[in-house]
Formats: structure tokens, C-alpha cells, sequence
């Protein structure tokens, strides 16, 4: 009986040794977790609650609340067994019954004292106990319990109950998951078992004279307050968890038809912003946890944009979120600015294939990245590859073919319309349209030279396709309880919406397998997911071009060769299909490997391990054929890049579980070694003779080579212990020492750490009693540190370098300062807190959450932009600036119906963040004080306030600083004597998704709408930042009838202007700084539409198949938003290549 | 796992060991290279002679060799606008704000022409400081190498000055001090400029120090210090420094005929920069030199073309035609090879021999040397083709605009010569209001880009902006 104790004390001496000392290391910060509160009171009435107590415990504990003292020798009670007793307001000569039933012990009571000897039985008594024998032998019952893997559930409450009794039998299952009730009177009982996050198993047992041995199975809860989520090193259940951390299911994945897998969390997580760049198959998705905190950006006039940490499979990924192309690309050409510094390009993450992923957690507050020391301080991403499941070897097969369109096209003039406007604003310049060059400001070709009657629709032509891409993706897998495997393979091919041969094609295989030894001591886990990406593209040209002339000739001719003038004028310029005949190739090879070793040295102790390996290669090719290219200057070159990002990670650790008093305490202790290195080169090869060459660096005359390379490395110490006492209250510490190479001598390591701590109060009987549909409450909350480290190497030295691509001078090699000289920053600390509040009703079916944060970033770690009388754009180092994140996050989650053919459930999430510049001294007098406001969120737009167009001169004017009216407003903050106030935040004011799932019978429908709401630059932006109206390109329809034609015109737009002699210019330049430039840009969008169908069971018998299903799945299908001319989720630019709209029709089945 | 079982114990210490050794000697784990692979430190840098001149031609070749040019030509096209040179056929953007004088300080080019030179002047100051005092370098290596960074210094500065009014005074490497300096004034910044050409005179010999005429020499110190002296109506000192150049008898204007002005090598040439981009020989003739079939980007206007007297072999030489559309377009032709690879070799030129006559010339006229100046002047028409001018020797008016009508065609896409020419004789705006439309008197400086005032406060934009 009670083996935890007794095998405790049969191990070797050595290990009670180690044990000890590792308790020792413990020991200091456990005392919280050891204090007891009990009553003083003098009651007969006792209330006890313990497993596995020492029975001088329970003395201690009856004594606290009777008054009753005992009596015994310590001789007495050596031979005391552990005593498990859960009753309440019981009277205590019940109460003693119970704890000396099992024991080999007597008592008695005299007066206020209980006198404990050693059991010495009655004659009458051992007749009675022979007669018991011979006639109702009581039963040794034992048993075990697993869960539905195999796997035993150490402190598993057992429990025996006699219909109508005060108490019952109860034990608590040991680390093999193992329990035994040594004697049981033959009685008939309930037999129940509770663990959390486990559906609560009921049996009744019909005790007689014979030993009984079980072995319960448990089943997962299928509440997703019981789900296992994975967090930082490990996993925890919803229910306990006092750190902050959204969970994306393979299941949301897998019914979006992107493939980005960054793609599919767009909407579904509380705080975390996704933004797709533009519609370039594989370009990259921006996404960012909980807005901005640095204040960044070397330039200003764009917004600096944070990214968290991504690990796959507990390995940092190597490229993180940085694009992997060097060379031109469309994907790099066509992204829309929105005033945001980005990295764009083609996505690292492309070559993951969102079918293998189990599981996305984004991490969010201190309590759940602190242990992420240096790294944590913009969220982190953990994503978790699928493993294989014990039972039978399945095949799954998952085919669908998907028809991509423009999600949101835009509308742009005809011939007829072009030409009239272009006449008007000819018109309004007073001149007359010339075919002359030499007439500097009249100078028209298109009004007087081209065909007037010529209509060629450039955005059809250019993004007004249909394509067709297809997904092909195919797993084994299966296994025993003590080995699993699962190999996946999977083949996309997505084709760009634009003339020319372009697509990008992954092939991905992934493979995951665990073994445990017999003994379950020893588990190694490996997972490899390899990826292997190709991408055709351009290096340029594209839907900027959707602006040309509707009345432009020929660009190519029948035969597909490039027309470069039409009578004379050069259409150079326009022409787009001498860059698409420039292609460029791309191959991004990824792999990742992750092996997790673990031993158990004792009960609940292992050591393990986790090494993974990362790298992201890239290897690429451009062509410029010189039949590409305009005759006159024509040379064939081409340009070949190779990228490399790797990244080792060692990660030994030690993990230490243990029940202690009503609680269990889980320790983790570990050491990180990271080293991650990205080296790229590049040459640019001149000087072929012909074009069939380009494709080798051979055939080139000139070459420029180019290199770059980049070291981090990080060592750290981490450590988290995690006390959950009764079931009821959590305390959690996470602790990292992190150094890190990128800071100079002496400022190299930093500390970081949490607490966190959580009170699930429905655990109070009052809110059992009185509320019981009420059925699960948490308040939680967190405080702690997290930091940010440069992300360059070497910054903190002054440093020289070569340029190769610039020849030598008169033969001696060129080295050029490459940085300011600034030896002394060092960490960014950013402090988070975060308070939660959990509700679950109904058994849980509906669960609630609200959570508060406030994160506040110091120290920090910029590029600090200054003027170029320094030398250099910027230079690194900490700024005594302090940016404040705060807002709030809901989540519903909640079934509403569920009956046997019909379940319908909705989720449902919303954030609000404020982002504000808290503090910053000497504002004024530093390189941000036109563009930063204390008290303001740092994301404010600085710019002038719009009034409207002049009906007499027809010009846009603005408010100045005192409110006055004009046409000409100044440049500056007011404190500088300008103009500029805050004019639109283009922080995301709020934003959140929705969704519902239906399911009857045989068929299934998801429907997930997401919306977001803030304010953006609007097309009127780019109208007048880059397509003037009425100059030769092409314009919205929006516009027609809006801009101002005579005095005493009320117009929303300003007078058109023919060239840049117009005076209205200035005033168009004045206008994109203004407020009439910024829009509201809410919108909603249907993100993802699935409809399944499952293959009804009598034909999949016919077809010999174990399972299938039909489906459609659709992404981006509608749009609501007032947000007008171009997509909202691309805003300020109508013209980059648009985000698509995907229907996919697909088929799944498993053999 | 058997295997394992029997020797825990000391599987177990060695993973602890090696979780504690994590701990214990991070520092170690977290050593890198002291520099990385494609960068030296600084000190590596000026460590002797051979690396320290590697730091000196970076000067030269800032950028391509463009910092000179001001990346892709913006110097000669910006003040080209300005001036009455050049127009843009792109009728929208940033070029054509200077053609029609309504400038904004948000003007892209503008910004190069304001950070070009900072850049460049960053890499100068950076030379000065890693070779004063370096006990590693010779004395007269220290000697040549400061005479020629106080050369490229002056003339940032002399160009700065003239396009701006006065500008910050930069003359160290930090960038704490530097970022905040104000403007100084334009007469303080002279000060610099002749304090810096001063020095040159004194440290650099007549001898180029290499190959070529691709580094200062005395001569380019004193044709520089001549051109400042005349902008500053120093006559006296304009017309001794041009002379004592011509008189070098190192260069000559009659040996150089006008098709080999402008190439490696040039007779006339006191400093020129070997052509050393990967893409093209200079960056003046890539923009302005149309494709074949192509509008030119740049159009010479009528004002230029008819100061070209008939028969001036420079309207041959130095202005191409482009026929489109029946039509003859004129584009600035001095340098010609589009390609790299063209031949022969074109250099960028700085300081030519012609330019040197020109400044004798008018410092003579101003000096009342009315014959002498005539006879500069007919040195530069006789190379043209051209008779000897048929201006009044007794008139120092007719002889200045003698003088000056040369430097117009002589001189004309170079180094802003024309726009300057307008601004020091204060005729820019009588002439370019009768020429062109929009003038008005604050367009003789250009703004300062609204960037540098944001990230430096104590700048103040030239009046007439917002």
C-alpha cells in the first residue's frame, strides 16, 4: 500500500543522496508551497483533507482544530502507514475511526487526549476477524490508471463509495500510475476516477471475497479548458495555466487553403496581428504579438515593425520571419509600403507545409517568454509538428485543386474616360496637348500621337486571371504504445496570377518518431521536416503597370517580341514585358531536426535534452537576356545569390515533478546554447556573348562578387517551478541568465524573469453550492521581464570593409567605414503584466476568458536615425525611451448545440491595443521630436489638418497650427513653427475574428470571418503621392466627377494638373501629408468557408476505404469594408499585386 | 534500456555536469571572431601605410566613384534645371520642381545633394584622424595624404555652400557633436575652405602621387583655391593661382582637341577620376545619352543652343541630336560611353586647363587687364573653331561678357558652373525671369531636405521654403 512512499525508501543510497541534494537546489524557493493554513478552533467537528499524510500530520491537524492532544511514543508509530482522508465536518470519533482503521494501531480517548498503542486483539476480536475471514473476507483491490495512449497518470484520485456512506475509500495512484486499497469490506460500490483534464471515469464494483486488479483507461476531456497546449519547454493544461497563450489547432489549418502557414493564424489568436504584403505566391506574411514595442526604424516617415520569436519543434528557426531572396523579386517589387518598414520578399515560412503542423502557440506575456530571456520581448511562436498515434498503420491522402482570383479588383477608366480627363487637365493648365518633346510642359504623345480609340485593359491583362494551383499532401502513420511514427509528404504548386510562366512549387517531407524503452524510462524523440521550395518569378514589372494608358500601343506583337517605340516615341518605359522576360529562379531548401532525448532517474525526475538543428538555404538566379532588353543599350547579364541561415541549439534540462502535501510541484531546470550564423554572397556577372549562357557564371567576362556573414551566439540558464496546491491555487517563477555575443565586453549577459501566480476560485465551495451551472472560474495574472538584443553582430566595434562590386582604384582595393562607433549599448527590458480572468459554464461547454496587459519596453535597443551631417543614416545603441503596450483580449469559446447529429460551436476573439510613448527625455532635442509625441502612440502619423478643395482656386486647403485657413501650411511640429499635429494612428485600433461550426450527419461547414479596424493611408495616398490625376497614367473610376472643373465648384478633389508646372502639385504634395490622405479602414472579411462532406460508411466499404470526405474550402471569399479603391488589408496602394482570393475543391481519405 | 541502467549513476552526473558547465562558462560558450569575416576595426585599418591608402582611394570612390557626381549626376542635372542648361522630358517628379523653381524640401534629389557630401565628408574627417599621429606611417606619407583629404574637403565644402548657404561645419568623427552642429555661416565656411586649400598648397608637391592625374596634386589645390578666389572676387589671388597653373606648363588646352577633352589621359586634365563603376564609365553620360529611337531624358534648351556661335565645333562635340518624331532633340554630349566596356576610356573630370584660362580671364578683366583676358578667352574660341572674340578690349563690360558667354559654352554640364556663374555675378534672376517662367529671388538656395531639419533641430530651412 501507498508505494510512493515505501518505494522511495528501496532505492539505492546513492540516489536518496542526489535526490536530496537536487532538493536542496529546490528547497529555497518551495517555502511559499509548504505553508499550511488551517484553523484554531475548538470543535469536535474536523475537517480533513490529505493524501499520503504522515500520521503525525493528521495529529497535528486534529489537534489544530479539537484541541485533543495525543499520546504515543515514537516507537509506537514507526510502523504507521501514510493515511489518506478526505472528510468534512465529520465528528472526530468518526474521524479517528478512520484514520487507525488500516493502521496497525488502538486508541483511546481520556478527556481531552488520545492515548495511541500498539494493537493488540482482543480474543473476541481475532474471533470476530477468523469469522470475518471464513465468511466476508474483506478484498485487496488494486489496479492501474493509463490514459488512452498507455502512458500510467501518477496521482489519479481513486476513490470507493458506499452508497450512503459518510466516507469513502480513497487513494491516489503513484508515478506508475498505480493504486491499491489493501483491504475492502464486500460491500457493492462506486468505483471513481478524477484527473484533471480527463473525463471523469465511473464504475460499479461488486467487492466479494476476492482480490480485484483493474486497469482504467482514461480519455482526454474534450472541454478545451483540458487541452494540452504547448508552451515554452513543455505543455500544461488550459486549466492551470497562468501564462498568456493563444493555441492554434491543426484543425483551423487545415480548412484554409493557403500555403503559408503564417497565412492561417490571420483572426484566430487574441493579440496577434497577421499581414499578408501582397499576393506573390510565397511572399512574406508580417505578423506581430501585441503591437509594437521599439521604436526603431533608421528612417523617418516609417513605422518600425516587431516580430516574435519563432521555434519549430523547439528549435529557433533560422531565418526567423526575414525574407530569404536577394535578388529581385516580384514578391519584393510589388509589396505595398503604408508608411511601415518591413521586410518583404519571399516568406522562409513557405517552406513548411501547413498540413504537418499539430499545433501554433503564441506566447504573450512574461510568465509564458520570460524563460525566453533576450529573445521573448516581442511574443514567440512555438509551432509543433504532427506526431504518429499508436494503432493501426493509416494512410491519409489529402488532394484539392484551387482557382485563385483577385480578391478585391479595382476599377480603372476606360479609353474614353482617360482621354477626357487628360484633356481637362490640359484644359485647366491653359495649354494645349503637344506631340512636340521639346514642349516641355505640353508634351502628350498619348493625346496626340496614340491611337484615340485604342482600349487595352492593362489590369485584366496583367492580374485578371484565373490561376489554378494544386495541393497534393499523403501521411503514414501508426505505431505501438511504445513506438510511433509518421512520415508525410506533400507537393503545392502555386501559380502566379500574371502573364508569364511563374509559379512557386514546394515539395515537403516530414517525418516524426518516438520510441520509449520498456522500462518507459528512456524516450527519444526525432522530427525532421525537410522543404524544398522553387520559385519562377521576375525580378520586376508588374501590377504598378495596371496605371498604364488604356490607349497604349502594342507592348509585344503577335509573335510575342517587345515593341519598343510606336512613330517614333519610346515606350521603354512601359514596357513591362522586357522585365517578365527577365526571370528569376529561386530554391529555398529548409530543414529542421529536432531530437529529444529524456531520461527518468527517479519518480517524477528526468534529465534530457533537446538538440535541434536549422537551416534555411537559398540558392538563386537572375537572367537579363539582351533580347530582354531595349536594342540600343542591350548586355546580357545575369546575377547568382546563395543565402545560408543555421542555427545549433542545445538545450540540456532537468525536470522534476512531485506531489507535495495537496499539491504537485513541477520543476524545470535547463541550459541553452544557441549559435546562429546567416552568410549570404551574391555575384553580378557581365559580359556574355549569348543569351543561352546566362544560366552559368562561365560564360560572363566581369564579374562582381559579394559576400556578407553574420555570428550570434547565446548561452543562457533557465529555470521554472510551477506549484498547483489543491487543485486550487498556482504559483509559478520562470527565471534566464542570457548572454548573448552581439553586446561588447562587460555588457554581455543580462537577467529576465517571472511570476506568475492563479486562484481558480470555482474550487470555492461557495461558488459550487451556489452557482452550479457555474462551472469553472480562474483569476490569473503575471509580472516579469523579457529582452531584446541587437540583431546585428560586431556593432558595438568601429568597423571598415571592401565593397566588391566597385573596381579597384588604380589598383589598390577600396575599404569604406561601415558603422558609427558606439561600444556601450546593451540590453532592451521590456516589463509585462497581465491579468486574466477565466470563466467556464455548463460543464464548460461555454468558456470565457478576458485578459489585461500592459507591457512596457525600456531601454531600448534602436538603429537611432540622425542627420546626415553625422556621417551615417543611424547608429545602434539604447535610447532612454519607454513604449507602453496595454489593451485587452476576449475570447468566447462555446457549444451550442450538440446532439447526436447536429453540433453547432462558435469561437469568437477580440483585441484592443494602445500603444503609447510613456516617456522619453529630451524628445525635443532628438532625431524622433517630429516624430514622436509623448503620450502618443508611437504609431501616430504626423501631418497637417485637411479642410477641403477651394471652390475659387480649386486647390486642397488645410488648418494651421491656430486654426487658420491655407494653402501652403509649414513643415515641422507646431513647436518648430509648423503645421504638423497627429493626424491618424495607423495602429490597429481593434481587431478579432469569429467563427461557427456546424456539423450534421455527413456534412460539416466552418465559416471564419476576421476584421480589423484603424487608419490607414487611402488611394487618394497614392493618387496624389505617385499617379498624379491627369497625368499620363491611368486612375481610379473613383475619381471621375469628383475633382474640381470651375469657380463655385464644391468638389472632394482638386483641379487636375497636366505636369508638374502646375501650381496645384504643391498643393497635391501638401495633401499626402495631410489627413484627407488617411481613411478609416475597417473591414470584414469571410477569411475561410469550408464545407466538408464525409463519405457515408456503406460506400467506403465498397471501396475498400477507411475514411474520406469531400470538400471546398475557401479563402478571402467576401469583403465588407468602406474602404475604398484596393484591398483593405493592403492599404495606401491599389496598384501591388493584389491579395487573392482562393477556392479550393478537395477530397480526403484515409486507407 | 538496458544498456543504459547499469551506468546511470554516471550518465547522470555527466548531464548535470554538462547543464552546470552551461552556467559556469557561458562566457566562453558565447566568443566570436574579434571582427567578422568582410570587416576590419578601425585600428586594423590604419595599421600601416598599404591599408591606410585603401581608406584614401575609398574617398575617391565613394559610392561608385559618384560622390563626386552626386550619385547619378544630380549635381549637373539639379543646378542644369536651375540654370538655363537643361530641361527634363519627364514633366512630373523630383527633377522637374528645379526646371519650374517650385522646389519643396521634400525633393529627393535634393536630399543627395545635401547628404552626398556628409557621407563622403564622414570618410575625409575619418582619413585625417586615423593617420594624425600614427606613429605606423611615414611623415611624408602623412604629409601627401592630408594635402590631398583637405583638397576633397574643400570642394565638398565649396559645393555645399553654393547650392545651400551656410551648412554645418563638420571636421571630426563624432557623431555626438556632429549630429547637433548648426548651420555656420557661409563666410565661416569659406574660412574652412581656404584654411583647408591653404594647407593642401603647403603639403602637396606638383608630382601626382600615382599613375595619372587621379589624385590632387599642388595644382588641383590651386585650381580649386582659384575658382574660390574668384567666387570671392579675390582677384588678384584668382589670377595668380590660374596662372601659376597654366604656367606649370603640365597641361595644355592646344594639344587637347575637343573631342579628347574628357578622356583618360586628357592633355587638359588636372584631376580626373578614372571611370570605376560596373555598370558604366560616367554617370553624366548614362542619363543624358538617349538609346537609339529614345527621347533623351534631358533636352539642351534654345537659351544654351543659341549661345553656340555657327560654326562652334563644341555644338558638334559636346551637344549629341536625337531625331524623333521628325523632330531634333539636343542632349548634353561631353561624355559619351553609355557602357562600361566602351572605349576609349572616359575619366570624370574635376579641374580641366580651360577652366583655369577662363578664371585668368576674368580675374584679368576684373583687374582691368582687358587685353590679357580677351587673349585667354580666344585661347578657348580658337580650340572651338572659333575667331578671336570681337568684344571692345577697352570696355571692361563687353569683356566680362565676353568672358562670361565663354564659360557658358565652354563650360556648360559642369559641375553646376552655370548656376553658380548666375549666382555670384547676381544675374540669375534677370536672366532666368526672361527665360523661364515661376522665378523668384529665394530660388538661389535650394531647400534644406525636411529630413535634416527633423533629425537635427538646430537646422533652419533657407528662407522661402515651408
Amino acid at each position: 500500500m501507498y508505494k510512493i512512499y515505501s518505494e522511495y525508501f528501496v532505492l539505492p543510497p546513492g540516489f536518496t543522496k542526489k535526490l536530496l541534494l537536487f532538493m536542496k537546489l529546490t528547497a529555497m524557493l518551495l517555502f511559499l508551497a509548504f505553508m499550511h493554513v488551517s484553523a484554531s478552533t475548538l470543535a469536535q467537528k474536523v475537517t480533513l483533507s490529505e493524501r499520503n499524510a504522515s500520521l503525525t500530520t493528521i495529529f497535528e491537524q486534529i489537534r489544530n482544530q479539537t484541541g485533543y492532544d495525543f499520546a504515543y511514543t515514537t516507537a509506537t508509530i514507526q510502523a504507521a502507514k501514510p493515511v489518506t482522508i478526505d472528510v468534512k465536518n465529520m465528528e472526530l470519533t468518526e474521524v479517528l475511526k478512520i484514520v487507525f482503521n488500516t493502521q496497525p494501531l488502538d486508541y483511546e480517548i481520556d478527556n481531552k487526549s488520545v492515548e495511541v498503542s500498539i494493537k493488540e486483539p482482543s480474543f473476541l476480536e481475532k474471533l470476530k476477524d477468523k469469522t470475518a475471514k471464513m465468511f466476508a473476507f474483506p478484498a485487496h483491490i488494486h489496479g492501474r490508471v493509463i490514459d488512452s495512449l498507455g502512458q500510467p497518470l501518477p496521482g489519479a484520485i481513486v476513490s470507493l463509495n458506499l452508497q450512503g456512506a459518510p466516507y469513502s475509500y480513497v487513494a491516489t495512484t503513484d508515478n506508475k500510475g498505480q493504486f491499491d486499497f489493501p483491504s475492502i469490506p464486500q460491500e457493492r460500490y462506486t468505483l471513481t476516477v478524477t484527473y484533471i483534464g480527463f473525463n471523469k471515469l465511473e464504475r460499479i464494483v461488486q467487492v466479494n471475497s476476492r482480490d480485484i486488479s483493474f486497469i482504467l483507461v482514461l480519455h482526454n476531456s474534450s472541454s478545451a479548458l483540458d487541452q494540452i497546449q504547448i508552451i515554452a519547454y513543455g505543455s500544461e493544461s488550459k486549466r492551470f495555466s497562468v501564462g498568456s497563450v493563444s493555441s492554434i489547432t491543426a484543425e483551423q489549418i487545415e480548412k484554409q487553403p493557403v500555403s503559408n502557414p503564417l497565412l492561417a493564424l490571420e483572426g484566430l489568436a487574441p493579440g496577434l496581428a497577421v499581414t499578408a504584403t501582397n499576393g506573390v505566391p510565397g511572399s512574406t506574411v508580417l505578423v506581430q504579438v501585441r503591437g509594437q514595442n521599439t521604436l526603431g526604424a533608421n528612417s523617418l516617415g516609417q513605422k518600425p515593425y516587431d516580430q516574435p520569436l519563432f521555434i519549430i519543434d523547439g528549435v529557433p528557426f533560422a531565418p526567423q520571419n526575414n525574407n530569404v531572396n536577394q535578388l529581385e523579386n516580384l514578391a519584393l517589387a510589388q509589396t505595398f509600403s503604408g508608411g511601415i518598414s518591413q521586410e518583404t520578399g519571399l516568406s522562409p515560412f513557405n517552406g513548411i507545409n501547413p498540413n504537418d503542423i499539430e499545433s501554433i502557440s503564441i506566447l504573450k506575456d512574461a510568465d509564458a517568454t520570460s524563460i525566453y530571456g533576450s529573445q521573448g520581448a516581442n511574443g514567440v511562436i512555438l509551432i509543433t509538428t504532427k506526431k504518429g498515434k499508436p494503432g493501426k498503420t493509416t494512410f491519409d491522402l489529402n488532394l484539392n485543386t484551387q482557382f485563385n482570383s483577385v480578391a478585391q479588383p479595382v476599377q480603372l477608366l476606360n479609353t474614353q474616360q482617360y482621354l477626357q480627363l487628360r484633356k481637362d487637365a490640359f484644359a485647366a493648365d491653359g495649354l494645349t496637348p503637344s506631340s512636340d518633346p521639346n514642349n516641355y510642359s505640353a508634351y502628350a504623345p498619348d493625346l496626340t500621337v496614340f491611337d484615340q480609340n485604342k482600349y487595352t485593359n492593362w489590369e485584366k491583362i496583367i492580374a485578371g486571371n484565373t490561376t489554378n494551383n494544386t495541393d497534393l499532401h499523403a501521411s503514414v502513420s501508426g505505431g505501438t504504445a511504445n513506438n510511433t511514427f509518421l512520415v508525410s509528404t506533400g507537393y503545392t504548386r502555386s501559380d502566379y496570377n500574371y502573364p508569364g510562366d511563374f509559379a512557386d512549387q514546394r515539395y515537403t517531407l516530414h517525418s516524426a518518431l518516438h520510441s520509449t524503452s520498456a522500462d518507459k524510462r528512456f524516450t527519444i524523440d526525432l522530427v525532421t521536416d525537410y522543404g524544398y521550395d522553387q520559385n519562377n518569378s521576375a525580378g520586376f514589372g508588374g501590377s504598378q503597370d495596371v496605371v498604364l494608358p488604356p490607349n497604349l500601343p502594342d507592348l509585344i506583337d503577335p509573335a510575342g517580341n517587345l515593341i519598343w517605340n510606336y512613330k517614333g516615341v519610346p515606350l521603354n518605359v512601359q514596357n513591362f514585358y522586357s522585365s517578365l522576360k527577365q526571370p528569376t529562379y529561386l530554391q529555398n531548401f529548409n530543414f529542421n531536426s529536432s531530437l529529444n532525448l529524456s531520461y527518468q532517474i527517479l519518480q517524477g525526475l528526468t534529465i534530457g535534452a533537446n538538440l535541434g538543428y536549422s537551416r534555411n538555404t537559398t540558392t538563386e538566379n537572375s537572367e537579363d537576356p539582351a533580347s530582354s532588353q531595349d536594342p540600343s543599350y542591350a548586355e546580357a547579364n545575369a546575377a547568382f545569390a546563395n543565402s545560408a541561415a543555421q542555427t545549433i541549439n542545445i538545450e540540456p534540462q532537468i525536470n522534476y515533478n512531485k506531489s507535495i502535501g495537496k499539491g504537485t510541484l513541477s520543476a524545470l531546470l535547463g541550459g541553452t546554447y544557441k549559435k546562429n550564423t546567416t552568410d549570404a554572397d551574391q555575384t553580378e556577372a557581365y559580359g556574355y556573348s549569348n543569351d543561352n549562357f546566362l544560366g552559368s557564371i562561365d560564360g560572363a567576362t566581369t564579374i562582381y562578387p559579394y559576400d556578407v556573414a553574420n555570428i550570434v551566439k547565446y548561452s543562457a540558464a533557465f529555470a521554472r517551478l510551477k506549484y498547483i496546491y489543491d487543485q486550487e491555487y498556482i504559483i509559478e517563477f520562470t527565471g534566464r541568465r542570457d548572454g548573448s555575443s552581439n553586446f561588447g565586453p562587460g555588457r554581455q549577459f543580462g537577467n529576465f524573469g517571472s511570476v506568475g501566480a492563479g486562484w481558480i476560485f470555482s474550487e470555492e465551495k461557495i461558488f459550487k453550492e451556489a452557482l452550479p451551472f457555474f462551472s469553472y472560474g480562474k483569476l490569473s495574472g503575471s509580472y516579469g521581464t523579457t529582452g531584446g538584443d541587437a540583431s546585428q553582430a560586431y556593432s558595438y566595434q568601429a568597423l571598415y570593409q571592401n565593397l566588391s562590386y566597385i573596381p579597384a582604384y588604380q589598383n589598390i582595393k577600396q575599404s569604406y567605414p561601415y558603422n558609427l562607433y558606439n561600444p556601450d549599448f546593451s540590453w532592451a527590458t521590456k516589463k509585462s503584466l497581465n491579468l486574466a480572468l477565466d470563466f467556464g459554464f455548463f460543464n464548460n461547454r461555454l468558456l470565457l476568458n478576458a485578459t489585461y496587459y500592459r507591457d512596457r519596453e525600456g531601454d531600448q535597443l534602436v538603429s537611432y536615425p540622425l542627420p546626415a551631417q553625422a556621417g551615417f543614416p543611424s547608429v545602434f545603441g539604447n535610447l532612454n525611451a519607454n513604449v507602453q503596450n496595454q489593451g485587452w483580449e476576449f475570447t468566447v469559446s462555446s457549444t451550442n448545440i450538440k446532439t447526436k447529429d447536429f453540433t453547432w460551436t462558435t469561437n469568437f476573439n477580440l483585441t484592443f491595443n494602445r500603444n503609447k510613448l510613456l516617456s522619453f527625455p529630451n524628445l525635443a532635442s532628438s532625431s524622433y521630436s517630429q516624430q514622436y509625441v509623448i503620450g502618443q502612440p508611437t504609431s501616430i502619423v504626423m501631418g497637417y489638418r485637411y479642410k477641403d478643395v477651394n471652390p475659387t482656386t480649386g486647390l486642397f486647403e488645410f488648418y494651421d497650427k491656430n486654426g487658420n485657413v491655407t494653402s501652403s501650411p509649414n513643415y515641422g511640429t507646431a513647436a518648430t513653427g509648423g503645421d504638423e499635429v497627429p493626424i491618424a494612428n495607423r495602429e490597429v485600433n481593434y481587431m478579432g475574428g469569429f467563427g461557427n461550426n456546424f456539423t450534421y450527419k455527413h456534412f460539416s461547414l466552418y465559416v471564419f470571418c476576421q476584421f480589423s479596424s484603424g487608419d490607414a493611408p487611402n488611394y487618394l495616398s497614392a493618387i496624389y503621392g505617385v499617379n498624379f490625376p491627369g497625368a499620363m497614367q491611368n486612375q481610379p473610376e473613383a475619381i471621375l466627377n469628383n475633382y474640381w472643373k470651375a469657380p463655385g465648384d464644391h468638389a472632394t478633389l482638386q483641379r487636375l494638373a497636366s505636369s508638374s508646372n502646375s501650381s496645384s502639385l504643391i498643393s497635391a504634395g501638401d495633401f499626402v501629408q495631410s489627413s484627407g490622405a488617411y481613411s478609416n479602414d475597417t473591414y470584414l472579411r469571410v477569411k475561410t468557408a469550408a464545407l466538408s462532406y464525409s463519405l457515408p460508411d456503406a460506400f467506403l466499404k465498397k471501396v475498400h476505404v477507411k475514411g474520406g470526405s469531400i470538400y471546398i474550402n475557401a479563402q478571402n471569399l467576401l469583403t465588407i469594408t468602406n474602404y475604398k479603391v484596393g484591398d483593405p488589408e493592403q492599404p495606401g496602394n491599389y496598384t501591388s499585386f493584389p491579395l487573392q482570393r482562393i477556392v479550393a475543391f478537395g477530397l480526403n481519405l484515409k486507407f | 534500456m538496458k544498456i543504459l541502467s547499469f551506468n546511470k549513476n554516471k550518465i547522470l552526473a555527466g548531464l548535470l555536469l554538462l547543464a552546470l558547465s552551461t552556467f559556469v562558462s557561458c562566457k566562453k560558450l558565447i566568443e566570436i571572431p574579434p571582427n567578422p569575416p568582410t570587416q576590419i576595426t578601425r585600428a586594423e585599418q590604419f595599421l600601416d601605410s598599404a591599408t591606410a591608402i585603401s581608406a584614401v582611394v575609398g574617398v575617391y570612390t565613394y559610392n561608385q566613384g559618384q560622390g563626386f557626381a552626386y550619385s547619378d549626376a544630380n549635381l549637373t542635372i539639379s543646378t542644369g534645371l536651375s540654370a538655363d542648361e537643361i530641361s527634363s522630358t519627364e514633366s512630373y517628379g523630383d527633377e522637374a520642381e528645379f526646371y519650374s523653381y517650385t522646389l519643396t524640401p521634400v525633393n529627393s534629389e535634393i536630399t543627395t545633394l545635401w547628404q552626398y557630401p556628409y557621407q563622403s565628408l564622414y570618410q575625409v574627417n575619418d582619413v585625417l584622424n586615423g593617420i594624425a599621429n600614427n606613429n605606423n606611417l611615414s611623415a611624408s606619407f602623412i604629409k601627401q595624404i592630408t594635402g590631398e583629404m583637405k583638397v576633397v574637403r574643400a570642394l565638398y565644402y565649396f559645393n555645399t555652400v553654393n547650392l545651400f548657404g551656410g551648412v554645418p561645419l563638420v571636421t571630426s568623427i563624432d557623431y555626438n557633436t556632429t549630429a547637433h552642429l548648426p548651420r555656420t555661416s557661409v563666410n565661416a565656411v569659406y574660412t574652412q575652405i581656404l584654411a583647408d586649400l591653404g594647407d593642401a598648397v603647403k603639403k602637396l608637391p606638383a608630382a601626382y602621387p600615382s599613375s595619372g592625374h587621379a589624385r590632387p596634386n599642388l595644382y588641383t589645390a590651386l585650381a580649386l583655391l582659384a575658382k574660390v578666389h574668384l567666387y570671392q572676387g579675390q582677384w588678384q589671388a584668382a589670377y595668380n593661382e590660374a596662372d601659376s597653373i597654366i604656367k606649370s606648363g603640365m597641361y595644355s588646352v592646344t594639344n587637347t582637341p575637343l573631342n579628347g577633352v574628357f578622356l583618360d589621359g586628357s592633355n587638359e586634365a588636372i584631376w580626373q577620376l578614372p571611370a570605376i563603376s560596373s555598370e558604366n564609365q560616367t554617370a553624366e553620360a548614362r542619363i543624358f545619352v538617349p538609346n537609339s529611337g529614345s527621347t533623351p531624358n534631358f533636352l539642351v534648351t534654345p537659351f544654351l543652343l543659341n549661345q553656340f556661335e555657327a560654326g562652334d565645333q563644341r555644338l558638334q562635340n559636346w551637344i549629341g541630336t536625337a531625331v524623333i518624331n521628325n523632330q531634333n532633340l539636343y542632349y548634353p554630349f561631353k561624355y559619351k560611353n553609355v557602357l562600361a566596356s566602351a572605349t576609349p576610356v572616359e575619366d570624370y573630370m574635376v579641374f580641366r586647363l580651360g577652366e583655369m584660362y577662363l578664371i585668368r580671364a576674368e580675374a584679368a578683366a576684373e583687374l582691368n587687364n582687358l587685353s590679357g583676358a580677351l587673349a585667354d578667352v580666344n585661347i578657348i574660341r580658337a580650340r572651338a573653331g572659333l575667331a578671336a572674340s570681337t568684344a571692345n578690349v577697352t570696355s571692361q563690360t563687353a569683356v566680362l561678357a565676353a568672358v562670361m558667354h565663354e564659360r557658358q559654352t565652354e563650360l556648360c554640364f559642369e559641375w553646376g558652373n552655370r548656376w553658380f556663374d548666375l549666382k555670384r555675378t547676381g544675374t540669375a534672376g534677370t536672366v532666368l525671369t526672361a527665360e523661364k517662367t515661376g522665378w523668384q529671388s529665394y530660388d538661389t538656395l535650394y531647400p534644406l531636405p525636411q529630413a535634416q531639419i527633423q533629425l537635427n533641430n538646430q537646422l533652419t530651412q533657407n528662407p522661402g521654403y515651408h
